[in-house]
């Protein structure tokens, strides 16, 4: 395993760190998008608010599946 | 051209108009009257060209189930339009090449630098981008919408998943409206901007590629003189 020498660190932990930090901006992300959409659900009727919000809900989801994901494999 | 979203409705034989009964006036005034129906005869609605039920329409006269925060108890919604379907083509094209990415290019060693377990990572990665693009592109084609009403005109700009921004103009305040058309895929498809100068605080409200916009200056137009 390839180690920083300064710090003694796998290389490997630190790419982790960053991916698990992308990943929860992200799904700091996919919550401002939930409540955007509930904003403009409730500014706007256009008699389609339930498929758009699951839409919304689901894309949360994914975003902490995958974050989840990255924290058990990586 | 009609709108590829919106299904032309049969249109039905109407029998012959009563001039005096202000309901049937709609017929006799042509399709984009916009004399408000009687709403205990919705059949008078379906006949309306351009009116709609489908939630994704471009452009639905008359609008079913239609109403924003602002609405007034005695305002009507008489026309909502948003930008053509065929404007949503680009990004469309970019989840479908960005779906089928990763298949395409597993036989090229662009991860291989990285374990195993950090490409499939890196690769749901790649699909939440892709899932973005195309939350990004419906919601802001969906939610950017302009609506004209009995009162006034209202412009909802969702501009992306973080901005979005809502400005109204009175129909009094309407002093010009202009329609521009500048190149061969507008002309094709019968869409292209329309601009509206007010004498309101916000001097110009715009409805960006909105699909028959030649339509929607007449209806505009028919609503002025008769706010007038």
């Amino acid at each position: 395993m390839e180690t920083i020498p300064l710090i003694g660190t796998s290389i490997w932990i630190i790419v982790k760190i960053f991916f698990l930090i992308a990943l929860v901006i992200y799904l700091i992300f996919a919550l401002v998008v939930i409540k955007q959409v509930n904003i403009m659900t409730d500014t706007l009727d256009l008699s389609f608010e339930i498929p758009v919000k699951v839409l919304a809900y689901l894309h949360f989801l994914f975003a902490l599946g995958v974050l989840v994901i990255a924290f058990l494999i990586l | 051209m009609p709108d590829v979203f919106i299904s032309k409705k049969p249109k039905k034989k109407s029998s012959a108009p009563t001039v005096a009964e202000p309901k049937v006036s709609l017929k006799t005034n042509g399709p984009e009257s916009i004399v408000p129906p009687d709403p205990s005869h919705p059949d008078h609605l379906e006949d309306l060209k351009g009116h709609t039920h489908n939630p994704f329409a471009a452009f639905s006269f008359y609008p079913h189930g239609v109403s924003f925060s602002e609405q007034e108890p005695d305002e009507k919604v008489i026309l909502l339009v948003r930008r053509h379907p065929i404007t949503n083509i680009p990004w469309i094209l970019l989840v479908i090449v960005m779906a089928f990415a990763p298949l395409v290019l597993s036989s090229f060693p662009l991860l291989d630098f990285l374990p195993f377990r950090f490409q499939e990572v890196a690769i749901l990665g790649w699909y939440l981008l892709d899932l973005v693009i195309f939350i990004q592109g419906f919601l802001t084609w969906f939610f950017t919408v302009n609506i004209i009403t009995t009162k006034r005109v209202v412009d909802v700009d969702f501009e992306n998943l973080i901005y979005r921004k809502i400005t109204d103009a009175e129909i009094t305040h309407i002093e010009d409206a202009t329609v521009q058309m500048g190149s061969v895929i507008r002309t094709l498809f019968d869409y292209g901007d329309l601009i509206i100068q007010t004498a309101a605080e916000i001097p110009e409200v715009t409805f960006d590629a909105v699909p028959h916009p030649d339509r929607i200056g007449r209806i505009l137009s028919e609503l002025r003189m008769k706010v007038e």
